[in-house]
């Protein structure tokens, strides 16, 4: 009975991991390249879910269509922000960058906050369900599951076919030496933070599928600390590891929902969230560089 | 002798604005809800101050000890009611517990985060007033997410006329008493060792830990002070003045964020500066909120990216460099 609750959490976990894993790379991305922590990487998670529940409920666009529309609205918020304020910072001490995306993320709430306010919303996009045998799972999520896998593998060709991704690339190895090749450093910077804000709002639509009434301005917060775990987990500066710091932080997550469950007197939800805090702790103590990265980069 | 008393100039006009504060809430009628929450302000500012401006790093689960602090006074007084002979002692025993809960857990999250650097220590502490948070609901410690109200007790204690006393006004002055003391250990470490060493240690860390400076040390140092007061004004200010704890309330990322501005607008690192900003943010927070009610932060948020990419020394560091070959200068740090 446990062991049938704990596989098909598993799996959910798995599922809910990929999304998590996408939701991260943004945040990677952006530290990889410009050595930006995005302290209001969740804003823009929320920022994506809005554009859905708008898209939705007011023109009847479904979540697929909205994937690209939300990735587009990000990549537009991102160049905004880098060409107004991040690009300005970039020599600044790092306590600058990190109050100014902090503030960046509660403004974007605020402004979220004045059009929409600030109850919980969703929206319900039935499309039916799958068994899986110890467990029932709603095609949605499942689409937003290879979804997310779909964009980490479109990334990932971006990065090693592409010129402008090779860019990307070289930058990070090496930024002195990527602008005497010739490669126009500040554009990288601003493709790849507008990349990064593109990928966390696009992610923000997949999300909206586990979350059927969870849409708030404020929803951001916590899956900024979750994120922050899993790019940990994963190395911090690798869009890669993330995906995969996603996967093991889902099916941790889920895992020890049931496993807290078991435990009398307690809540088990509120336990999973203290979790992730620790880990976070932990993995930083450990090995801050991320423990499924392999050397120390 | 002349000399080091010389060097504690700086703190006659932050004291002089508490006094003013002061006068003003007890001599014009109606302002001294006002003054009570500009005293707040800049009790936040002050403590905040002590690691974000001396250090140079963010906190930004800072509201957790404050949040332990509530929980400390609370405690003390909904455990101790019902012992017979205690009466005030409650109160002081409460402010203990305060500060000993936010510090052991700043040297807790210290002890880990402070050995990264900063944006590895920034991400480190992002989780910690919702993890305390959730461990308390979670694990149903102190009552869980029902909270602890503690007005009957407060009024067993103290009887009633004490108890609402002590609940307008004399929770207000220990605000202030804490606003003052922590400014006073701002100047005091700023002319001690450890201001120099986490002078260097903010400004380039590794040639600080060249020249022997034990950084780590010092930081937590830096960061446990300030988590003290923070427990200490979540006592005073929380617990006393409105007798009641709820976990998602005393844990709610909002009041990092307020303290963040203030010390942004005074100025991180100066010694004045907690109090101006403090002073600014509170009054026009209080106006904000007459014109536009629940949008302050939509203000706040586009002035501290403002601050920081226009004007990162705030007010008094301004201020500072504007006064600098004057007499002033000895006053204004």
């Amino acid at each position: 009975m446990v062991f049938e609750q704990l596989s098909g959490n598993l799996i959910q976990g798995i599922v809910l991991g990929a999304i998590y894993g996408m939701a991260t790379m943004g945040l990677s991305l952006i530290f990889g390249v410009l050595k930006v922590v995005n302290v209001g990487h969740g804003a823009f998670i929320m920022v994506g879910a809005f554009v859905t529940l708008w898209l939705f409920n007011a023109l009847g666009i479904s979540p697929i269509i909205a994937v690209p529309i939300a990735f587009g609205v990000g990549m537009g918020l991102g160049l905004i922000f880098y060409y107004t304020i991040m690009q300005r910072l970039l020599k600044a001490p790092e306590l600058a960058t990190l109050l100014a995306t902090f503030a960046i993320g509660v403004l974007l709430e605020e402004i979220v906050k004045l059009i929409f306010g600030s109850e919980f919303r969703g929206y319900n996009w039935a499309v039916g369900k799958i068994g899986l045998g110890v467990t029932v799972l709603p095609l949605s999520k499942l689409y937003a599951c290879i979804g997310s896998i779909l964009v980490a593998a479109l990334l990932y060709l971006w990065f090693k076919k592409t010129r402008a991704g090779s860019a990307v690339r070289s930058v990070v190895e090496d930024s002195e030496g990527a602008r005497v090749c010739g490669v126009n450093v500040g554009g990288a910077y601003a493709l790849s933070f507008a990349l990064g804000i593109g990928l966390t709002v696009a992610s923000g639509t997949l999300l909206t599928m586990f979350i059927p009434v969870g849409i708030n301005p404020y929803m951001g917060g916590g899956y900024t600390l979750k994120a922050f775990v899993i790019a940990v987990l994963g190395g911090l500066a690798s869009p890669y590891g993330a995906f995969f710091g996603g996967l093991v932080f889902g099916i941790i997550e889920n895992g020890s929902y049931t496993l807290f469950a078991l435990i009398p007197g307690v809540e088990p939800f509120a336990l999973t969230r203290f979790l992730s805090f620790v880990m976070l702790l932990v993995i930083l103590l450990i090995k801050p560089t991320g423990l499924l990265s392999g050397s120390g980069k | 002798m002349k000399k080091q008393i010389a060097k504690y100039y700086p703190i006659i006009p932050v004291f002089a604005a508490y006094l003013v504060l002061f006068l003003i809430g007890r001599n014009v009628t109606g302002t001294w809800q006002l003054v009570a929450m500009l005293l707040f302000y800049c009790a936040l500012g002050q403590a905040f101050n002590i690691f974000l401006g001396m250090t140079g790093y963010v906190d930004f689960g800072y509201v957790a000890f404050m949040g332990v602090g509530t929980y400390g006074m609370a405690l003390s007084i909904t455990r101790l009611a019902n012992i017979e002979g205690l009466g005030a002692a409650v109160i002081a025993i409460g402010f203990l517990l305060a500060l000993l809960m936010s510090t052991l857990l700043s040297l807790a999250v210290g002890a880990v985060a402070l050995r990264l650097r900063g944006a590895y220590f920034a991400i480190a502490t992002i989780g910690v007033n919702e993890g305390f948070r959730f461990l308390i609901e979670g694990a149903r410690i102190w009552n869980g997410s029902e909270g602890l109200i503690f007005t009957a007790q407060l009024n067993q204690i103290l009887g009633r006329e004490t108890a609402s006393a002590l609940m307008t006004f004399w929770a207000d002055i220990m605000v202030l008493i804490i606003a003052a003391l922590a400014a006073f250990v701002t100047l005091f470490y700023m002319r001690s060792k450890i201001g120099y060493a986490l002078t260097a240690l903010r400004e380039d860390e590794d040639a600080a830990k060249v020249m022997g400076i034990n950084v780590t040390k010092f930081k937590i140092i830096a960061f446990v002070t300030s988590a003290c007061f923070a427990g200490l004004v979540g006592a005073a200010s929380w617990a006393l003045k409105t007798p009641y704890v709820f976990p998602p309330e005393v844990f709610e990322i909002h009041y990092t964020i307020e303290a963040i501005i203030i010390v942004l607008l005074g100025g991180a690192g100066t010694l004045l500066g907690p109090v101006a900003g403090g002073l600014i943010y509170g009054i026009s927070k209080y106006y904000l909120s007459i014109i536009l009610p629940g949008f302050q932060l939509l203000i706040f948020a586009p002035i501290i990216i403002l601050i920081i990419v226009l004007f990162p020394e705030g007010v008094i560091g301004m201020l500072k460099n504007r006064v600098k070959n004057s007499a002033l200068a000895r006053f204004i740090i």
